[in-house]
């Protein structure tokens, strides 16, 4: 029934609209629908239509990726004042720009996105050492470690994810807490993940989210 | 031939030994004169020196007066740059905290009187009276609708440029325009004979074709309307923007272009045929972790495509710290050896 929203809605993303994609949502709860049913019948599906369409389609640009995360997350902080009870989270996520990294892009994506799939996001900001991403993680009790640079000293140097691996396993957490990694170096080589011991990468922001569910649901219980 | 010599014709399809090779190595010469990147970098002699020996060493055609691109913030009022060992320097103080910020943003009345700019004025200066003549002398001014990323930050730029207040993101816009267009004719006046226009958001990857067209064109136009497009490089970060060559040709007269390595390589050549010169760039990220005899294999795979007809330049994009002397090396050989006319 929330079809027709959801192709509205996405369309009004897809073009970078955000008013009309807010028109859509409101139009949607004057009719009726429950604030529930406006996060998990629309902005989901339509947050995972537009991964879907991203992954088949490179070329979808930076700004829709951008309008994805920042309607969705935006719609969803508004409609969690509106819910009944507090819904169930998907699970924890530590996020932030790799040491030495000022980039702030690509986190903010990724943590919209995040958002409204029902993921609680700690956002550490930007030049994050490999301690403090690992300190908050097990502080926070987060699944996953996420953590973006935009530039290959601070993608592959010794104090990022390398490192976050490596106190990862000198902890003995790595059951616990898995790592995800993303930003452009990695689009150039999509093997370099492996490189920094990361357990996932993904594209794109968007699709970055749908890859940090994944893996939390490996590790959550 | 001359480095400089081999670019023209390879510009206007005369006959030439070969193909121009590019080869920009920029955070490489701290370590080539010894000295930690701060230093270095506040030190222009020090930058022409690093460039001319490198140039000598490898044997590459082009030169680079590009201390980092951070300098442009400096030069617009940034206190802070947070250099690495093994990197790029990254902005670290943003010159535009809030938009508030953007009413009390102004330009240099003459950017080349501000002490950031020394460095690039004394490395250019250097370079044009050793090699102008003879060499290419590289040089990079980043688009108006780019410049806010390094000032304010790319996500709030992306959220002003696409959700506004447009009379703020037009002032901001219009402002990093007056700076461009003085940037460009110093540049210029400098002796830099190639100026590498960069401008991502004139990419479709950033934002749609729609956007490109009405968002950034006019601004674009702004910015090159004064010195025109002669020497221009039409450059969008390694970002992909073939369905935009026909419109940059069209309304701006930029005749080179400089793709990304995750561009398609033969449709741009003929996309720019004999219009212009097209450059395909090897992916320097991966030659990280490739054996010479890998790199030499990819060197052969983009001059095999983009070569034939000519109209072509073999290119790097910005040759990450990490990447062995020996794929550079290797990279150079293969270019030289397979981009031969002779």
């Amino acid at each position: 029934m929330l079809e027709a929203y959801i192709q509205a809605y996405n369309d009004a993303v897809f073009e970078t609209d955000k008013q009309t994609a807010l028109n859509v949502v409101n139009q949607a709860l004057q009719n009726g629908f429950s604030a529930e049913d406006i996060v998990f019948k629309l902005v989901i599906p339509a947050v995972e239509q537009m991964m879907a369409f991203i992954e088949r389609d490179p070329d979808a640009n930076l700004a829709q990726h951008f309008m994805t995360a920042q309607i969705a997350a935006d719609v969803t902080e508004k409609m969690l004042e509106k819910f009944s009870k507090p819904p169930e989270m998907v699970g924890r996520v530590v996020i932030g720009a790799a040491y030495g990294d000022l980039h702030s892009l690509g986190k903010r994506i990724v943590s919209g996105c995040l958002k409204s799939l029902m993921v609680d996001v700690v956002d550490l900001g930007c030049n994050v050492s490999a301690e403090r991403f690992v300190d908050a993680a097990v502080a926070e009790q987060a699944q996953v470690i996420a953590i973006s640079a935009m530039m290959v000293h601070t993608a592959i140097g010794e104090n990022g994810s390398l490192k976050v691996r490596a106190l990862l396993k000198e902890r003995g957490l790595e059951d616990r807490i898995k790592l995800a990694v993303g930003g452009a170096p990695y689009r150039f080589d999509p093997e370099l993940y492996l490189k920094v011991g990361a357990d996932a990468w993904a594209a794109d922001g968007v699709n970055a989210a749908k890859a940090i569910v994944e893996l939390i649901r490996e590790v959550k219980p | 031939m001359t480095p400089l010599q081999i670019l023209a014709a390879a510009q206007d399809g005369s006959p030439a030994p070969r193909i121009p090779v590019f080869c920009n190595l920029l955070d490489q010469g701290a370590r080539e004169v010894g000295l930690p990147p701060q230093r270095y970098f506040s030190d222009g002699a020090a930058v022409a020196e690093a460039q001319l020996r490198m140039q000598k060493r490898y044997g590459h055609d082009n030169l680079w007066s590009l201390h980092y691109v951070g300098k442009e913030a400096e030069i617009l009022g940034c206190r802070e740059i947070l250099f690495a060992a093994d990197g790029t320097p990254n902005v670290a103080d943003l010159v535009i905290k809030s938009l508030d910020d953007i009413a009390k943003f102004e330009i240099p009345a003459d950017i080349t009187q501000t002490e950031a700019w020394q460095p690039i004025g004394e490395c250019l200066s250097i370079l044009a009276g050793e090699v102008g003549a003879t060499h290419p002398i590289c040089a990079y001014a980043t688009a108006s609708t780019t410049l806010p990323a390094i000032l304010m930050g790319m996500d709030k730029w992306m959220e002003l440029f696409l959700l506004g207040p447009f009379d703020l993101r037009d002032e901001l816009l219009r402002k990093c325009s007056d700076f461009f267009r003085q940037q460009i004719a110093a540049l210029r006046a400098a002796g830099a004979n190639v100026l590498v226009y960069s401008s991502p958001f004139g990419s479709p990857y950033f934002v749609g074709r729609r956007q490109v067209e009405t968002g950034v064109l006019p601004w674009m136009r702004r910015d090159l309307a004064p010195g025109g497009s002669d020497g221009v490089v039409y450059y969008c970060g390694t970002a992909p923007f073939n369905e935009v060559i026909d419109l940059v040709f069209a309304e701006l007269g930029i005749t080179t272009y400089y793709l990304g390595p995750q561009a398609d390589l033969a449709e741009a050549k003929s996309l720019i045929g004999d219009r212009g010169l097209c450059c395909g760039t090897i992916d320097d990220i991966r030659m990280i972790h490739w054996t010479p005899e890998q790199t030499r294999a990819e060197v052969k795979r983009i001059i095999e495509i983009g070569k034939p007809g000519g109209f072509f330049l073999f290119g790097t994009g910005v040759m990450p710290l990490a990447i062995p002397e020996a794929n550079i090396r290797e990279m150079l050989a293969a270019a030289f050896e397979y981009g031969s006319w002779q």
